[in-house]
């Protein structure tokens, strides 16, 4: 379980997360929703150790994460897929998926290289070939599957469809449904509703820093106060 | 068709084309002292010390982005240790003679492990600057200590016998530093091909991003400049085994310089890159250095000419060439016969200029003129004597460079470009690499 407690975080002066905690557990999917530059991309920097937070407890499995150095938290079993698709350009495909790769912990699901090519067989067919050739939804999946080859017990995952075509957002949702079968915490920042709205079990939204709502999709399709406040842009 | 499809038969052939040059170096090494006198013999001991110096170098520049400024520590460091274990052996200590190299790499090892911990905090200029600072300290401890590393005196030891081999004569000497060389330079390849090397390239890349996949970027970078360190030292430790002296002399700041022109000219990207610029300058500081008292003036020159036109270096130049080969591009035969033609007449023209200057500079000139009573006496350059003040001289000259420039008028785009990359490569600023 993945647990975030009142965290807070800055960028300088500038005074980001001001209180956010919301909480899953393994099996689910939560959607954090909200407008550019509500706070989204930085929760996941700040729960990473990316950004170190200034106040607040980040929990995986009962052990106190916030403060930690971003491998550490790393290897307690929490991965970050980040919005940039940030791969190795230089290195092949398989060479990419090789630096995920880590030991799982006990309990924690097990992936293998293997059936991740299975999942997208073109990044099979690719695996000699330097990333940086990729195309976008390419190097959207390598960037998931890198992830997954640590065998996180949850995983943050930034804006993934972002850019990509209709038939990678499919396959996207599809390895996101996957987690969840295999028993993986998954936390989706998205700003599209579509994707989203299909695989989620709890819908958060973000605004000024904090989460603002908490509900099934069911409760926040039926608030439409919720989307006009926190979501549509004026 | 996906590379993992090949068919065998293609397979075969492209391990024929890598192991074949590979083979046939090796062979021509091993079957070299046949041929070789003992001056070009002795050449070569000093090829496979400054290539496995560079190799090791480079493990830490080419492989995972960090340049050193200050790596002659690590080389000398590796040297007083072998010279030390080798006075030991003479004082009857049973260390195997044949093990020496590795007393010099352990202990640039551990060195390197407590040096590469503070400079690897860093990165870029400032880790750059770092590797100078601890330089500086080591070298002032190391000329103050005379008791234990000999002062300017140096220390001085003797090649002990093991078993049926003597390690007196050049041959031995010889063989032995290049099974070392190859050992060593096998030691990185395996560690290029194995996991860590693949994470050591992440870090060079970006190093947030192998943070946050659960790599303590730190360490690694530490264990990096360790191991680089070692392999340096092993290649000090061959100095000292083949000089059977060190001084404190190897602990200058020259000695850093060279390894990183050897890598800069040979290519840092290339794996063996190190090899062929250590090769190409060592000999060229035992050849050239005959013919003309300012060789150092041309090598800095070379080195100039490949930090602007050509900042993967010699190597990966061939490399480039190769994979246009392969392609299929047409050749462009009229301009590389243009560019060729151009090098040629600037190179002539600079000999001209710098051989003229350097002999008029020099007060025997003078004094030649004196006594002949000829105000430029001629001086010779090409097997020619040339009158340096003459019209048909200086024009000459003149007519060299700006033919020159017409020849290679193109190329200024290219060099400006490869000099901000460069720049950016030193300031550890990700990009395409040097």
């Amino acid at each position: 379980m993945l647990c975030v407690r009142d965290l807070h975080a800055a960028y300088g002066n500038i005074h980001v997360l001001r209180g956010v905690s919301f909480e899953i557990v393994g099996g689910q999917i939560a959607t954090i929703l909200g407008r550019n530059g509500s706070g989204r991309s930085t929760t996941c920097k700040a729960v990473m150790g990316l950004l170190p937070p200034l106040h607040g407890q980040v929990q995986l499995d009962g052990v106190n994460l916030a403060g930690r150095e971003s491998h550490d938290i790393a290897h307690a079993g929490l991965g970050y897929v980040p919005e940039e698709r940030l791969i190795f350009t230089t290195l092949t495909v398989e060479e990419n998926l090789v630096l995920g790769q880590k030991p799982a912990k006990p309990g924690a699901a097990r992936w293998t290289m293997d059936e991740l090519y299975d999942l997208f067989p073109r990044l099979r067919e690719r695996r000699n070939i330097r990333a940086g050739f990729l195309s976008g939804g390419e190097q959207q999946m390598l960037t998931m599957f890198r992830t997954l080859l640590g065998n996180p017990c949850a995983i943050l995952i930034d804006e993934p469809t972002e850019g990509l075509a209709p038939k990678i957002v499919d396959v996207v949702g599809e390895t996101i449904l996957e987690m969840k079968r295999r028993g993986l915490a998954v936390i989706l920042m998205e700003q599209k509703l579509s994707m989203a709205m299909k695989v989620t079990d709890t819908v958060l939204v973000m605004g000024h820093g904090q989460i603002v709502f908490t509900g099934t999709p069911q409760a926040f399709e039926a608030d439409p106060g919720i989307r006009r406040q926190w979501l549509e842009v004026a | 068709m996906p590379p993992q499809e090949q068919s065998p038969r293609s397979s075969a052939r492209v391990t024929v084309v890598r192991i074949l040059p590979i083979a046939l170096v090796l062979g021509a090494l091993i079957g070299l002292p046949r041929f070789a006198d003992m001056a070009f013999l002795n050449a070569m001991v000093m090829v496979c010390i400054a290539a496995l110096y560079a190799m090791g170098y480079n493990l830490l520049w080419g492989q995972a982005g960090l340049i050193s400024f200050g790596h002659a520590t690590y080389f000398a460091f590796g040297a007083s240790c072998t010279i030390m274990t080798m006075a030991a052996i003479e004082g009857g200590s049973s260390f195997p003679t044949p093990l020496l190299p590795l007393a010099g790499g352990a202990a640039s090892f551990l060195m390197g492990l407590v040096a590469g911990w503070f400079a690897t905090i860093r990165t870029g200029v400032y880790f750059a600057m770092i590797t100078v600072a601890i330089t500086e300290l080591v070298r002032a401890i190391v000329q103050r200590w005379d008791s234990m590393f000999g002062g300017e005196a140096g220390i001085t030891s003797i090649r002990m016998a093991w078993g049926p081999i003597g390690f007196q004569k050049l041959l031995d000497v010889y063989y032995f530093t290049l099974a070392w060389t190859i050992i060593g330079i096998l030691l990185l390849w395996f560690l290029q091909r194995s996991p860590l090397g693949t994470v050591i390239r992440g870090i060079r890349e970006q190093e947030e991003r192998v943070r946050f996949l659960g790599y303590d970027t730190h360490a690694l970078k530490t264990l990096v400049f360790a191991i680089s360190a070692g392999v340096s030292g092993m290649a000090g430790g061959l100095l000292a085994f083949t000089n059977e002296s060190t001084n404190v002399a190897l602990y200058e700041g020259a000695y850093s310089t060279t390894v990183l022109i050897n890598t800069v000219i040979g290519g840092a990207g290339v794996f063996l890159g190190p090899v062929v610029g250590a090769t190409l300058t060592t000999l060229f500081g035992y050849y050239v250095a005959n013919l003309t008292y300012y060789w150092l003036l041309y090598m800095g020159l070379l080195f100039m000419v490949i930090v602007v036109y050509a900042p993967r270096g010699i190597s990966g130049l061939g490399v480039d060439a190769v994979r246009r080969l392969r392609s299929g591009a047409p050749v462009r035969w009229d301009l590389l016969g243009r560019f060729a033609l151009g090098w040629l007449v600037v190179t002539i023209g600079a000999i001209m200029t710098i051989e003229l200057i350097g002999a008029v500079v020099q007060p025997s000139y003078g004094a030649l003129a004196r006594s002949s009573g000829v105000a430029w006496p001629p001086v010779r350059v090409f097997w020619v004597s040339w009158s340096p003040a003459s019209p048909l001289t200086l024009g000459g000259i003149a007519l060299l460079f700006g033919l020159g420039a017409v020849l290679l008028r193109d190329t200024a785009g290219t060099a400006s470009r490869n000099v901000s990359t460069l720049a950016d490569a030193i300031a550890g600023k990700p990009g395409p690499g040097v």
